[in-house]
Parts: C-alpha cells; sequence; structure tokens
C-alpha cells in the first residue's frame, strides 16, 4: 500500500505545495528546493511514503520473545487486517464478551481478532472464535481449573450445523490432522486467546506439567452427512439447521482399532477397554467421555439396531474400573463413586459425548475428559437479538 | 526522489484487565473456632492435622471441599460460622485455583483466612490472588511436594510451617 505524504510543516519541511515546486517558486524560506532538476523541495525528509506489512519473521520473533504466541510464527494483527475480521463481529469492538481467568482478562472482538489474525483464521471464523470464548467463561466449564491444572487437558472445539461447509471445515478424513486453515487455525486462536487474554502461559498461568500437542489445536466438524444417529447439537436441543460450537476440557484423543467387531456390543467393548484406563482424571473423579466415533464404527452399530442412547447407555454401564486403581488422583475418590466395588468413569449416559467424525477407516478415538472438572458448553452462533444463524453470511 | 519505507503498526494481542481490590479481613486477636478447609489432595489430611494441634485447645470444623473446582455453597456456608479459615492445600494447577477463589469468598463473607500452598505453586496462588483484587491473600508455604511422600515426610515439612502459623496469628 503506498499513499502520498501529508503536508507536515516543521522546522525541517517546508510543505511547499507541489505546483509551486513544478513551477520553481517555492514559498518555505530555505529557497534550497532543487536538487539536480529534481525539482522537489529538499527539507522534506521524504517525497513519497510507503507503508509495508510488517516483516512476519521480525514480528513473530518479537512477539514470541513477549510469550504472545505457541512457539509457532504468526501473522502480523494489523489494523486493516483486525478490521476485517471484525466485519464479522455483531458487537462493538471493544464490547467485554467475557473475563478469562486466571488473569481475568477482557475477551473483546477486537481482542478476539488480533489473537485470530495471528492465528492465520480467515476473517469468517470470527463469529466461531467469540461463542467459543463465550463458551469456555460459562462458570460449569470451570476455565480457573482447565486453565491452571498441571493435567495435560485441551479444549475441544466441536462445530455443528451448516457453518462446517459454509467455513471449509473438515468433518472427514483427516479431520484431527494437519491441513485444514479452519480445524487448524480456530482452535490454534482459542489457544493464543487463553495465552494473551486469560494469561495460560505454559509456566505462569498454564501449570500443564507436560502440556499436550492438542493445545495447539483440537478443533473439527461433526460428519454429520454419515452419522446414523442425531448430530450433537439436535441432541442438546438445537435444530438440525442451526449451527453450534460446542467446547470440551478434553485430553489428547487415544486411537480404538477395531477392525473385526461386526457387532454393537463386540465394538462397544473394545472401546470402553481403551477408554476404562486407571490414570485418567476420569477414573477418580467421574465426568464427561468424548468418542469421536467414524462412521463406519458408526454403521456397525446402527445396523445391528442401536440408538445413540443405547450406545451412551452401554458405555456407562460398563465403562468402570476397581476402586484401588481408580483412588490414584489427586482427589481423593469420593466412595459414593463406588458401586458394587467399581468405579465408573462417567455419572450419567450424558456424559458420554459421542459424535461422528472422519473418513473411511475402522478407528474411533476417545478423549477423558476434565473428570467431574469442568462440563461441556454447546452454544449456538447467534445474533445479538438471540435469533440462531443459519448461516455465516448473515455477518457480513 | 526519497522514499520513505514505513512499517504498518501491529496491535496488542493482550487482554486488558480491570483494577480492582478487595480488602482482607484482619486476623482475629483471639478466637474460638477454626474451620479446616481440605480439598482432599495427598497429605492435606496431615497437614491440617499438625497445624491444628498447634493451635492448642480450640473448636476444629473440618470440612471437605472438591480439589479443582469450587466449594459447594453447603460447604462455604458451613465454613462462615468460623473465626477463622485454614485451607489446604494448594500443590497443583487447578487444585491452587480453586483454593484461592474459595479463600476470596471466604474473606467475602468476612471470615479471615490463610491458605496453604507447596512452594513451587504460591506464586501463581499470589498472582491469581492480585488479579482478582486482593494481592495481600495470607499464604503460607509448605516444601514442594507433598503427593508422593509417605506420612513422617509430610509431617516433617508441615511441622516446619507451625513457627509461621503462630507469627502471622500473634500466637506466643
Amino acid at each position: 500500500m503506498t499513499r502520498k505524504d501529508e503536508i507536515i510543516v516543521d522546522k525541517n519541511s517546508c510543505g511547499c505545495p507541489i505546483d509551486n515546486l513544478v513551477d520553481d517558486k517555492p514559498s518555505c524560506k530555505n529557497k534550497k528546493t532543487i536538487i539536480n532538476n529534481d525539482r522537489l523541495c529538499d527539507s522534506r525528509k521524504s517525497d513519497m511514503e510507503f507503508f509495508v506489512d510488517p516483516d512476519p519473521e521480525k514480528v513473530s520473533l518479537d512477539f514470541y520473545q513477549n510469550r504472545f504466541t505457541d512457539g509457532l510464527p504468526i501473522i502480523p494483527p494489523t489494523r486493516e487486517r483486525v478490521n476485517r475480521f471484525l466485519n464479522y463481529t455483531i458487537h462493538n469492538p471493544e464490547d467485554v464478551l467475557a473475563i478469562l481467568p486466571p488473569k481475568m482478562g477482557q475477551a473483546t472482538p477486537e481482542k478476539i481478532a488480533i489473537n485470530s489474525v495471528m492465528a492465520g483464521c480467515l476473517p469468517s471464523f470470527q463469529t466461531v472464535l467469540e461463542q467459543a470464548i463465550i463458551a469456555v467463561s460459562v462458570d460449569k466449564f470451570n476455565l480457573e481449573g482447565v486453565n491452571a491444572t498441571t493435567h495435560p487437558v485441551s479444549i475441544c472445539t466441536i462445530i455443528n450445523g451448516p457453518l462446517i461447509d459454509e467455513i471449509g471445515m473438515n468433518a472427514s478424513v483427516g479431520c484431527l490432522a494437519p491441513s485444514n486453515i479452519a480445524n487448524a487455525t480456530i482452535g490454534r486462536a482459542l489457544r493464543l486467546c487463553l495465552i494473551n487474554i486469560a494469561g495460560a502461559i505454559p509456566g505462569v498461568g498454564d501449570h500443564a506439567t507436560q502440556g499436550s500437542p492438542a493445545k495447539y489445536s483440537y478443533c473439527f466438524g461433526e460428519n454429520e452427512e454419515e452419522n446414523p444417529w442425531e448430530p450433537l447439537h439436535v441432541e442438546r436441543g438445537f435444530n438440525l439447521h442451526e449451527s453450534t460450537v460446542t467446547v470440551m476440557a478434553a485430553e489428547s484423543p487415544h486411537n480404538v482399532n477395531d477392525h473385526r467387531s461386526q457387532y454393537a456390543e463386540d465394538l462397544l467393548d473394545t472401546i470402553i477397554h481403551t477408554a476404562t484406563t486407571a490414570g485418567c482424571n476420569n477414573s477418580h473423579v467421574p465426568g464427561e467421555l468424548l468418542i469421536i466415533m467414524s462412521p463406519e464404527h458408526a454403521r456397525t452399530i446402527k445396523q445391528d439396531g442401536w440408538s445413540k442412547k443405547d450406545v451412551q447407555n452401554y458405555i456407562h454401564e460398563n465403562s468402570h474400573l476397581s476402586p484401588i486403581l481408580a483412588d490414584r488422583g489427586g482427589s481423593k475418590l469420593d466412595e459414593k463413586n463406588i458401586r458394587d466395588n467399581q468405579v465408573q468413569i462417567t455419572r450419567s449416559p450424558q456424559d458420554v459425548v459421542l459424535v461422528v467424525a472422519g473418513g473411511p477407516g475402522r478407528h474411533t478415538m476417545i478423549s477423558h475428559g476434565f473428570g467431574g472438572g469442568s462440563e461441556t458448553v454447546t452454544m449456538p452462533i447467534t445474533l445479538k437479538n438471540c435469533f440462531n444463524q443459519k448461516s455465516v453470511k448473515n455477518y457480513k | 526522489m526519497r522514499v520513505k519505507l514505513t512499517e504498518k503498526d501491529f496491535l496488542n494481542p493482550l487482554g486488558e484487565v480491570e483494577n480492582k481490590k478487595i480488602d482482607l479481613n484482619p486476623l482475629p486477636y483471639d478466637f474460638d473456632q477454626v474451620s479446616l478447609i481440605n480439598n482432599t489432595k495427598p497429605g492435606t489430611e496431615i497437614i491440617l492435622k499438625v497445624l491444628a494441634e498447634s493451635l492448642g485447645n480450640r473448636e476444629f470444623l473440618r470440612v471437605k471441599k472438591p480439589a479443582g473446582t469450587p466449594a459447594s455453597e453447603r460447604e462455604i456456608k458451613k465454613t462462615s460460622s468460623s473465626d477463622l479459615a485454614i485451607l489446604a492445600l494448594g500443590d497443583c494447577g487447578s487444585c491452587a485455583s480453586w483454593l484461592v477463589l474459595d479463600a476470596i469468598r471466604l474473606e467475602k463473607l468476612g471470615i479471615p483466612t490463610i491458605s496453604i500452598f507447596s512452594d513451587h505453586f504460591a506464586p501463581f496462588a499470589r498472582q491469581l490472588a492480585e488479579s482478582h483484587g486482593i494481592s495481600d491473600l495470607r499464604i503460607l508455604e509448605v516444601e514442594h511436594p507433598i503427593a508422593g511422600l509417605n506420612n513422617d515426610r509430610v509431617e516433617e515439612k508441615a511441622l516446619k510451617i507451625v513457627p509461621n502459623l503462630l507469627y502471622i496469628l500473634q500466637i506466643p
């Protein structure tokens, strides 16, 4: 971008109109205006000023040294770029949408946009990020605990509804893999917001002993087309054609490889065996369990006549371990959670957060939650007057 | 022609913070009832037992709260009749968070508090308390780690902070 210098008159610059200079009639006191016939006033510091983008390498290093990043390079958040994101918000740029612990930083659309630019998001992701930030600030999500904990909990962000296609999310093959801009950068932007707005800097406000690669980004859309059951947002009371964002405090996903089971019970037993482990938070403080089921696994179970509720009931009822193994976590195991000398890792069938995502193949992923220390939050993408929006285009 | 290249400014990603201040309740000159709030972390029972013994013949109200989540309203209400509350133990991230935040809830109800953190997590606890406007929250530091130690080792570490507790409470 370039623009002609504005005339600034100080002791070193004359502010002579260009017509006077061209006509060799400078009006300034210097009278020394023409050098080598270039017909420009030599008292000006410059004749033309070019405004260029900051060097990304330099800004990235500067931001990194200030601990503003996740260690990866960032896009410099210039005013022009941030403004493009703010075209998609329904709020004023300075409205406080949430206060994020531990630093109790104010999350405004502008601060969210700045961090989203840095993460490499597209401007149309702004509303998703805003709703995700509002979602993690809901009391039952317990961001105070989730951000500060020594446990390697990340924030899994699940998108449902027409927005998946509109912003080009990947809900199919490789939806958890590095490739898709929405999956990669929405999760990353959320993490940068937590670092810069909430103060969740490792060793400062985030005390995870090792942390987790899922803290870079853990975001995907549900594969609603290949889901034989109702998708997550419909299960939670939203219309199929509404868009939502769900946040869940979750560990990195763990694979469940089952190529051989032909019946629902056999396949679910493999999932349960993988899920029922000592050492997860769910073992001593039962809570939510995320199941990211492959479409093929889901079809096998559905063909056996099982509903989504049947699956959730079966996983809840059969995912348990002995109290001796369960009671090794930070919080003391509450004896109320021991039933028939077993501890269930979920509190109810609703704790089994079941979504279908991914492409061909017989792999399901599971993520233990933050035990009973956090609850998932699903937020609709809404306008200020609370109408649920079916299209991100409404924000333009 | 002289051409000047100027890099565009970039915006600050940090969230603004509202300055607020919460007053700490003064410790009582004398007190009868002390709430001992146990977040069930390993070794906490022993630490609170050692501290209680150092306070002599007083009435102790024992309350258990979850470690990584807030105390329930019932647990807070149960504590609110005491002259003083001692909370333990903040020796990890989420439990340190909720020890600070529950101590602040009690301070807001007029109950003076003393909170026990491992020395590794005490700086975070102070920072968090400051974010909530209560930079002088009373914190006692016990040597990290506590979890994974046998009872004797925990007791040994707890005994080391007894003089500090008595000093804070002005008990000779």
